[in-house]
């Protein structure tokens, strides 16, 4: 569905500029790279959910094939409280992140959701190691009066691997 | 041959006293690239080595390519349906001969002077052969090489770089049996599915193998993931959980209370209607497989090594990890889910689901057993003293006087991890 389409639709959906998703994309990655998870959370409508690709990932649904993080809302709200506790060792001290988002593109949007990519560098820093994620977002985000939320959070690396020392124990 | 690693040979990096009831291994073992150089040549140049799922090439002509002991290799299925694995140079000049990581190919073409060989090894064409005699003699002696030994167990396909090493079989002894088990839970078989996890650590691959192997961290190291089961209405324990030495360095833990199985033994978070189908599936496998058979492979939770890199989980639901160590310090991972063929779409995607916020390194549970390698890794340079060598040691005694009474090791002890290096002094300390 095309934008002016969407415009005209009985529901009412209103059209939303990349400037607004952008502003959506960057508050996120603020959030995480400052660890105000329990903020970031509220991001999410109830039900969302988020996937981490595997790198030979090539457009299936993680309901049928492997992933790096395939979490449905209660394993995102998991995956914080572990995050915030002492006791995720992989997280203890917190890792430093440093996200860079470019290249946002609205890929459709329809009455209340809107289908958005782009791309993102994100730098990890811990225990001397660096390290460098790169990948691409695709999100399927819900069009609220108020704002933007994730209805369905995706990322993708472009690494052929993750390198020595590049895991995911935080959000990528 | 004695090689010296900060002032001990490697035949004494192990160190058993029976009657101290102590075990410790010298932490060269994990830092040292002499000793690493050791297990390349002596182990994988000499061992069955895991190196995939023949359901990861289902098709003729499907084909992967994977490095396995530093060694690139391409690992297919020819047009007439047999697996074969190659060392993915080309035989003129060596070139790295197909340079996709997966595809489906009759023929692998080598870019440099276009070279073409079938997928079952035949040199198909060779440009300007005039110039060659006896061309044909030439073809066949340039076929591409197959690594010495393919073997497989289960639809597990083991290679080995030594051609005079004893059959698949005598090397898996009773692991065999463990690999049978899991293979038998679903009606229609199991199977490798995409979305293949490949990362890497900064750790020794031993220390991979013991992390798996040791059941004294699981509660303190996934607390987190203790607290995430205890809130979705489980209750994990540690209590009557055993590891079995099973010879040869394979190793096996049977857990009974750290997780219910999909379709074999329900808990909460799998959902209502997994527990019906869970009842169903009991059934079907006792009918199949007899009562006794059937509770063999669906009661417990296994974690099983086969000596040297493949670790096979099967406990919410399965995973294959396999091992590829790159230097001493580092270690390349690949993990498969491996499900039931032709099961239920909402089982699948619940399996998936599961296994993933567990196992691998986005899981709930994985990252936190990356960290403790990572940390054992940095941490074994402090103790690296030749002028104070006293303290480069690891301790791995625990539950040996339990053991010396003839009591079954406790998953909780550390003779999963003693058996492993004893096997391991046997094949890489022999100065």
């Amino acid at each position: 569905m095309d934008g002016k389409k969407s415009k005209e639709s009985a529901v009412g959906g209103r059209t939303i500029t990349r400037h607004e998703v952008e502003d959506f994309l960057y508050r996120e990655a603020s959030l995480l790279d400052e660890w105000r998870l329990d903020e970031w959370f509220t991001l999410f409508e109830e039900g969302g959910r988020m996937e981490v690709a595997t790198t030979d990932w090539k457009g299936w649904d993680s309901s049928s094939a492997g992933s790096f993080m395939c979490d449905d809302y209660d394993l995102i709200k998991a995956r914080v409280k572990r995050l915030k506790s002492r006791k995720a060792h992989a997280e203890n001290p917190h890792s430093r992140t440093h996200r860079m988002i470019s290249n946002v593109l609205i890929l459709e949007q329809g009455d209340k959701t809107v289908w958005v990519s782009a791309n993102f560098i994100i730098h990890r820093y811990r225990d001397g190691g660096t390290y460098s994620y790169v990948g691409r977002y695709e999100h399927v985000l819900l069009i609220e009066d108020e704002g933007l939320r994730f209805r369905f959070r995706r990322s993708i690396p472009t690494m052929e691997a993750m390198d020595a020392g590049a895991r995911l124990s935080f959000i990528l | 041959m004695t090689q010296l690693t900060q002032g001990y040979p490697i035949s004494s990096l192990v160190r058993e006293d029976g009657e101290a009831l102590s075990f410790k291994v010298h932490r060269s073992a994990y830092r040292s690239e002499e000793v690493f150089q050791a297990e390349i040549s002596r182990i994988w140049g000499h061992t069955w080595l895991y190196l995939g799922h023949e359901t990861e090439i289902p098709k003729p002509g499907d084909f992967k390519t994977r490095t396995l002991g530093g060694r690139p290799l391409i690992f297919c299925r020819d047009s007439s349906g047999e697996v074969q694995v190659f060392l993915n140079a080309c035989t003129h000049r060596g070139t790295v001969l197909c340079r996709h990581s997966e595809g489906n190919a009759k023929f692998f073409q080598c870019f440099y002077h276009a070279w073409v060989f079938s997928n079952s090894g035949d040199l198909s064409a060779l440009p300007g052969d005039d110039a060659y005699v006896d061309v044909p003699e030439f073809r066949e002696a340039m076929r591409l090489r197959s690594v010495p030994r393919i073997q497989s167990h289960e639809g597990f396909v083991f290679i080995a770089f030594d051609p005079d090493v004893p059959d698949l079989m005598t090397h898996l002894g009773e692991a065999a049996h463990y690999m049978s088990l899991t293979a038998k839970i679903g009606p229609a078989g199991m199977e490798t599915v995409p979305g293949v996890q490949l990362y890497s650590v900064k750790g020794n691959w031993k220390l991979a193998v013991e992390n798996a192997m040791d059941g004294y961290h699981f509660a303190p190291t996934h607390n987190t993931f203790v607290g995430y089961l205890r809130e979705t209405g489980f209750a994990v324990t540690d209590d009557d959980q055993y590891a079995y030495d099973l010879g040869g360095g394979h190793g096996l833990l049977i857990l009974t209370g750290h997780n219910g199985r999909i379709g074999m033994v329900w808990e909460p978070r799998f959902g209502e209607a997994e527990k019906e189908r869970t009842a169903l599936k009991r059934q079907e496998m006792e009918d199949r497989l007899g009562p006794e058979l059937a509770g063999e492979v669906a009661d417990a939770s296994r974690i099983l090594f086969v000596f040297p890199n493949l670790l096979l989980f099967d406990l919410e639901a399965l995973t294959i990890r396999q091992l590829d160590p790159v230097s001493a310090g580092q270690t390349n991972v690949r993990a498969w889910q491996f499900v039931e063929t032709d099961e239920p779409a909402e089982v699948r995607a619940l399996r998936i689901k599961t296994m993933v916020s567990f196992v691998g390194p986005g899981g709930l549970a994985t990252p936190d057993d990356i960290e403790a390698y990572e940390a054992v890794q940095r941490g074994i340079e402090a103790t690296a003293n030749a002028a104070d060598p006293a303290f480069d040691w690891s301790d791995m005694s625990r539950g040996m006087a339990n053991e010396q009474k003839g009591n079954q090791g406790r998953s909780i002890d550390e003779g999963a991890m003693r058996s492993f290096w004893r096997h391991w002094a046997t094949v890489v300390g022999q100065d």
